[in-house]
């Protein structure tokens, strides 16, 4: 019998609380399962994917990222205005921007975190202030507007890149699950990727290995600002109007997809493809919560905190038991092979 | 061609300025003040300081005016903290545009018995306590009227229709959303009309936009979104262009026309109003400043001179009990062929 491994039962497990999700709402609203379900929930994924995989690589080095959403706002707003008075930018250029600003607004917080040694749920809180009021500073009370936007970048998310039936696999969706899974591939075979889990793991043991964990850390976070940067650039590309609430908020999502994902939120386990995952699922309930006639506005956040909540304790319950019943098994199968072979 | 409404406001000010010889405020005399936006970074916002700063220079305050607001995921906490600062540092008058309902209520009392005047302008406080007087853009019954004509004539006079609004918190926008449901039912004329649901995009594109796509999905015959709101109503402009839905579901609201022109002219949001909001923060500026001075008393019946914009009244206000306003009006319609000159 082929053994399948923890992670792996871990992301067979959200699979399956992702079709329990989608059922129970299938059967809860009218005309909900389609292709359109599909086209819109890929769309809004596009972005929560790439700040799900941010906070992942943050939160495996036993840290937090909560000015992810800022960076998101204004690295929205920067390209904007970037690309406002530059028409003409290339594309490359353009998303190069994205990844600069974000990545220095990660440097920042790497650094305090990294090497003055400040807890970085301190750091990223006063950070998050600070870059979210940055941007209404830099803003001047100006929004951008789509009709200064150059059609390339409008048109990108929406661009169809194949279909099948009406299910439509979109460009913005189609870059991101790609990004989401150069990161993992990056994560799994890098020597220098694999530090973010020893770190996580065990930073004592990981600095005997010979790996340095305050560069370790500021990595997490320039990678994790850099992808926050280019989900500030699917952003502007999606939502076209930027004012400086854009990305309040995603601090959290990006959180819960995370940790419902099945990354371990005291470090060193996980993956961002459970991320991914934990994105889809947090914009499906987001969405479906919307539709569900049974829920008002005003209870629809403790709903979706309410959901977010039993589904990582039940996650966590159902991770225990398989694992016990393997145990049992385990135990059970071991004396057979002794006996059998002589 | 631009159409104006709010005619009742026309004439409501007209029969008062018989009776009583209206006031001129003496300009020249030192008051601090301060003007509090729900937060800082909108638009609209930055317009109404526009306005406010005007009236400063031309009331030749010698004191200062400040423009101070919470940052925008701090709000209402913001608010509460730079109203209770203002009455501690003794200004004349705090101008707020309110985003936390009833909760400001206790630091604007106290600011008050400080001897600051609380002037509420855009959003008011819900129950009117700690308020001396609300500078109202429009009368909330007349946004009604506005929203329900643009559905008329857009819907052809029948059919589903959705509101998204900004959060279920903001005084203005209940207020809207109950004067559009009491004109449905109300008038005859607009039988045909079926509000389906209303829904919140907290004033944030990304919020608004699903929301809108939402309501798409919920309510297959769904003919328009009316959003009284200027992220909501663009965000869901732009997620009907995006599906390819704008022949199907088209939007109105309350917009600013240089976000919403290319939607009103490419016909996904063929209608849309708004008023001034310059005008409402010079306005609001006219009557702190008098209130502040003592020049105004703030009593109902009192007319006074807002400089360039006339006379104005201080008067009952019809929506809440108790409390007093001043209505600017009146209401601007958008559409194809005046928008591109309203948005340079």
């Amino acid at each position: 019998m082929t053994r399948v491994s923890p992670g792996a039962l871990r992301l067979l497990a959200l699979v399956l609380v992702l079709l329990l999700v989608g059922a129970f709402f299938a059967s809860q609203i009218e005309n909900y399962l389609n292709a359109r379900l599909f086209n819109r929930i890929s769309s809004s994924v596009a972005i929560v994917a790439l700040i799900a995989c941010a906070q992942t690589l943050v939160i495996l080095t036993r840290n937090i990222d909560l000015s992810l959403g800022a960076v998101v706002g204004f690295t929205a707003y920067g390209t904007g205005a970037l690309v406002t008075a530059v028409p003409d930018l290339h594309p490359a250029l353009l998303a190069l921007a994205a990844l600069g600003i974000g990545a220095g607004f990660g440097l920042v917080n790497g650094l305090l975190v990294a090497y003055a040694g400040v807890p970085s749920i301190i750091v990223t809180l006063a950070t998050m202030a600070i870059f979210r009021s940055a941007l209404v500073e830099f803003s001047d009370a100006q929004s951008i507007t789509t009709d200064s936007l150059p059609d390339w970048l409008v048109a990108f998310p929406n661009l169809q890149l194949f279909a099948i039936g009406g299910v439509q696999f979109r460009a913005a969706f189609v870059a991101a699950v790609v990004i989401v899974i150069f990161v993992h591939l990056a994560l799994t075979r890098l020597r220098p990727a694999r530090a973010l889990y020893a770190v996580g793991s065990n930073p004592e043991a990981a600095e005997m290995a010979g790996i340095d964990v305050r560069r370790t850390v500021l990595a997490a976070f320039v990678a994790a600002g850099a992808l926050a940067g280019l989900a500030g650039l699917f952003f502007l590309a999606r939502f076209g109007n930027i004012t400086v609430v854009a990305g309040l908020g995603f601090e959290l999502k990006s959180i819960a997809a995370a940790v419902l994902g099945g990354v371990n939120i005291f470090g060193g386990a996980g993956t961002v493809v459970g991320a991914l995952i934990g994105a889809i699922l947090v914009d499906l309930i987001e969405n479906s919560l919307v539709r569900w006639d049974l829920v008002s506005e005003f209870w629809r956040e403790a709903v979706l905190g309410l959901l977010i909540l039993s589904a990582v304790t039940g996650d966590a319950l159902l991770m225990r038991r398989l694992q016990r019943l393997r145990i049992r098994r385990d135990k059970a199968a071991a004396p057979v092979p002794k006996e059998a072979t002589p | 061609m631009i159409r104006t409404l709010g005619l009742a406001a026309l004439l409501a000010g007209g029969a008062t300025m018989a009776l009583a010889q209206a006031k001129t405020l003496t300009p020249g005399q030192e008051v601090d003040m301060v003007l509090l936006p729900k937060f800082l970074g909108i638009l609209v916002f930055d317009q109404a300081h526009e306005g406010a700063q005007e009236a400063h220079a031309e009331l030749q305050n010698p004191g200062e005016l400040l423009f101070q607001g919470p940052t925008p995921e701090n709000s209402v906490a913001g608010q509460i903290e730079i109203m209770t600062t203002a009455g501690t540092q003794g200004v004349g008058a705090v101008m707020l545009s309110n985003n936390a309902g009833d909760q400001i209520v206790p630091a604007a009392q106290a600011a008050q018995q400080a001897g600051t005047k609380v002037v509420t302008w855009d959003s008011p406080i819900p129950n009117g306590q700690g308020e001396d007087i609300f500078i109202a853009q429009v009368d909330f019954e007349e946004t009604g009227r506005v929203m329900a004509d643009m559905a008329h004539e857009i819907m052809g006079g029948e059919g589903q229709f959705a509101v998204l609004s900004a959060s279920p918190d903001a005084a203005n926008q209940n207020a809207w959303i109950a004067s559009l449901e009491e004109v449905l039912g109300a008038d005859e004329k607009y039988a045909n009309l079926e509000l389906v649901e209303t829904v919140y995009g907290n004033d944030q594109s990304e919020e608004s936009y699903n929301r809108a796509l939402a309501l798409v999905d919920s309510h297959p015959d769904l003919k328009l979104i009316m959003a009284p709101t200027t992220v909501g109503i663009q965000a869901a402009a732009k997620a009907m262009q995006d599906e390819g839905l704008c022949e199907q579901v088209k939007v109105s609201g309350l917009g600013l026309p240089a976000e919403m022109a290319s939607y009103t002219l490419n016909g996904c949001a063929p209608q849309f109003a708004l008023w001034d909001f310059r005008d409402l923060g010079y306005l609001t500026y006219q009557v702190a400043y008098g209130l502040a001075t003592g020049q105004l008393t703030g009593e109902e019946g009192e007319t006074f001179v807002a400089g360039r914009m006339g006379e104005y009244t201080i008067e009952a206000d019809p929506g809440r009990e108790g409390a007093k306003r001043v209505l600017m009006g009146p209401f601007t319609v958008y559409t194809a062929e005046n928008v591109e000159g309203a948005a340079n």
